[in-house]
């Protein structure tokens, strides 16, 4: 494990902040020469953001309007809490990025390294399922080879979570490990009560991004403040029910059965409505598979960069000699159900999954994952439900005799 | 340096194999990089030409010899038809030694027998040079190779050699129709000649390589021979991009071919989900 993944968690510390002083934090950053991420409110149907895009193609629908974007004023910061369109990933792996230049004159080659560290940044009311995404995805980043870029920017990010109140019934945070106060790849959380924020830091980063602003913080541990506490408490209790209601799923049992039921017609039929355009995969905070192309910039010379792919895609693994073996939608989306929830969670330990909603949102055909787990769980659950329906019913037996 | 920044590599020798396959030595330009590379047999490397882009083969000379690299690859993508391009004198780009090898260590005192078809002779010949530099370590040596035609074998002057050597079974074949007038060499599919040859597999080990049809169908023979499938090792080809178990692109089931192969036995593969 790296300094990247080393989460280096500390006891959480209580601060109040008031929404005048979180603006002022972002005024003082931006003020230090620090970049500063936040979600910021924008022309929806302009935005780059696939949910826009289809959001915008659906009528209906209320385009989404809020993004991640680095910030030039503290007034530009929403503290709406809606969902931003695309996740916190492309912060971290950019939807492309150059790996090494080269330059060639006759017969000589040179190769450019890129940089491979970052400049101090902050990212301010980020999603929780999104920086839980990035934990999840620092392990893939992570074992045996590094990945510099994406350790680089992970270690020069400071992250502070805002507490999500639930965007809809496509959200399931909790169904796949996660929840809507997670602080899972994060430094800190910040929940809104009354007058402001409670705010918590819960790594080393984080309390230092918190002391070094202590002008704009006062602490929340008295008695004084005991209520503010409990009202945070009671937001994010009210947020985690709100959000199991839309999907209970026992994940372990979903990763078994997806692992030795590989052929199930169940998982054959799941990509009905699905015709590949990858959208889901573009939206989504834990898809990381890429591609690697050379782009020539003039004579002799170019750049290198891995490029966002999808598993979605018939490209995706055809071979040169023309052979596919994912040569139909329905093996494609059935890798993309197996590697998130099976795969991944029996490699990594991780669900490759934590519950945003994009790609069901995102999707035009009406792909919907809630659905999915669901029926898969029900699939996963009916050999033990049959199990103890029948010790119940000797026991029943038993008892009678 | 990131770990996807190639190494410079100076083609220092270009062979026309076939008229679509082709064998590059490459010898690192970097000298301390020279000195110090080192690979197992079964390993597999990114090799590119700069705008074209990189293509994943396993390096087809054996880790006993050193100071340089050798892939062989057949011109049929963006990349291979560039590659197919390139001279002697020419700089292309190398990242590796990545993935996991043939664990020749373990086979010392046992026979070892190599099913070959086409292009699938180059990873394998990588073993077949490890296995014949260090001949007195190792019991019987058979050979088979097939392909489509005459004109479609690979590493014709190796295939002499090796036919020349008394402590080597060599059987070469080729497709039925694929013969020359003056083709000494059988005359058949790889399957079948493997099957006629019938290597005991008592003490043996196996290694198969060759488009799927044919590990597909010399798998059976193999076995009906004998062979356990823990004691059959084959190579798997999938496409690659990264080759360091990032990009996604080569999983199948719980493996990443890159990472947890690309050498597996017919037992690892057996477990897999049939989706190669």
């Amino acid at each position: 494990m790296t300094d990247a993944t080393d989460t280096g968690a500390v006891a959480p510390q209580r601060y109040f902040i008031s929404e005048a002083d979180l603006r002022g934090l972002a005024a003082d950053l931006l003020g230090a020469g620090t970049e500063v991420i936040a979600p910021v409110t924008v022309d929806a149907c302009q935005s780059p953001s696939a949910m826009a895009t289809a959001a915008c193609l659906r009528p209906g629908v209320a385009p989404v309007d809020v993004d991640y974007k680095a910030i030039a004023d503290a007034a530009e910061l929403d503290l709406g809490r809606d969902l931003p369109g695309l996740s916190l990933k492309q912060l971290f792996l950019p939807d492309h990025e150059a790996l090494c230049r080269w330059h060639q004159r006759g017969l000589e080659v040179t190769v450019e390294e890129v940089p491979i560290t970052f400049a101090p940044r902050v990212v301010l009311a980020a999603k929780p399922c999104d920086s839980a995404a990035l934990a999840v995805v620092d392990e893939v980043m992570n074992w045996d080879y590094e990945d510099e870029l994406w350790n680089g920017r992970r270690e020069a990010t400071t992250i502070l979570n805002l507490a999500c109140p639930v965007i809809d019934d496509s959200c399931f945070c909790t169904a796949v490990g996660s929840a809507p106060d997670d602080v899972k790849g994060a430094d800190g959380l910040l929940t809104p009560v009354e007058g402001g924020y409670l705010a918590e830091a819960t790594t080393e980063k984080g309390r230092a991004l918190i002391e070094a602003h202590a002008a704009r913080f006062s602490a929340a541990d008295d008695p004084a403040t005991a209520a503010l506490v409990r009202q945070a408490a009671d937001e994010r209790a009210g947020a985690r029910r709100r959000v199991a209601a839309n999907l209970e799923i026992d994940a372990g049992s979903v990763r078994d059965w997806i692992a030795t039921h590989f052929e199930d017609p169940l998982l054959a039929s799941l990509a009905i409505r699905c015709n590949g355009c990858g959208a889901c995969s573009s939206a989504c905070p834990t898809c990381h598979c890429f591609d690697i192309v050379d782009e020539e910039e003039g004579v002799g010379r170019g750049t290198r960069r891995r490029c966002w792919d999808t598993c979605q895609a018939p490209t995706f693994t055809l071979h040169a000699s023309g052979h596919n073996p994912r040569d139909d939608q329905h093996v494609r989306y059935r890798q993309r159900i197996n590697h998130k929830f099976s795969i991944y969670p029996l490699k990594f330990g991780e669900v490759l999954c934590t519950g945003c909603g994009r790609c069901t949102r995102v999707c035009h055909a009406g792909q919907d994952l809630v659905e999915i787990l669901a029926a898969i769980d029900i699939a996963a659950r009916r050999p033990g439900e049959a199990v103890a329906a029948g010790a119940a019913a000797s026991e029943d037996a038993e008892a009678a005799s | 340096m990131n770990i996807y920044q190639p190494q410079l590599a100076l083609v220092t020798d270009a062979i026309d194999e076939t008229p679509d396959t082709r064998t590059l030595r490459l010898e690192f330009q970097d000298e301390a990089v020279r000195e110090s590379f080192a690979f197992k047999a079964g390993q597999f490397g990114e090799y590119s030409v700069f705008g074209a882009g990189e293509s994943t083969f396993c390096i087809a000379s054996p880790p006993t010899r050193e100071g340089y690299i050798e892939c062989s690859f057949k011109a049929v993508g963006k990349v291979t038809t560039a590659l197919r391009e390139v001279n002697v004198g020419d700089t292309v780009g190398f990242r590796g030694p990545y993935g996991n090898s043939f664990p020749v260590d373990d086979w010392k005192g046992k026979d070892v027998v190599f099913v070959a078809g086409g292009i699938g002779l180059a990873p394998v010949r990588c073993v077949i040079w490890n296995v014949l530099d260090r001949r007195d370590e190792f019991g019987d040596v058979t050979i088979v190779y097939g392909a489509r035609s005459v004109d479609d074998l690979v590493y014709k002057r190796e295939l002499e050699e090796w036919r020349s050597r008394s402590d080597v079974k060599m059987v070469t074949t080729v497709d039925p129709g694929g013969e020359t007038k003056d083709w000494t060499g059988e005359v058949g599919y790889v399957t079948p000649v493997v099957e006629a040859t019938a290597p005991k597999a008592q003490n043996a080990v196996a290694v198969l390589c060759g488009p799927p049809i044919v590990v597909k169908l010399t798998l059976p023979v193999l076995e009906k021979l004998g062979f356990a499938d823990e004691a059959i090792f084959t190579t798997l080809e999938n496409r690659m991009k990264c080759g360091l178990g990032k990009c996604g692109r080569c999983n199948i089931g719980p493996v990443y071919v890159c990472k947890d192969g690309p050498v597996f036995t017919a037992a690892q593969m057996k477990a897999l989900p049939a989706e190669f």
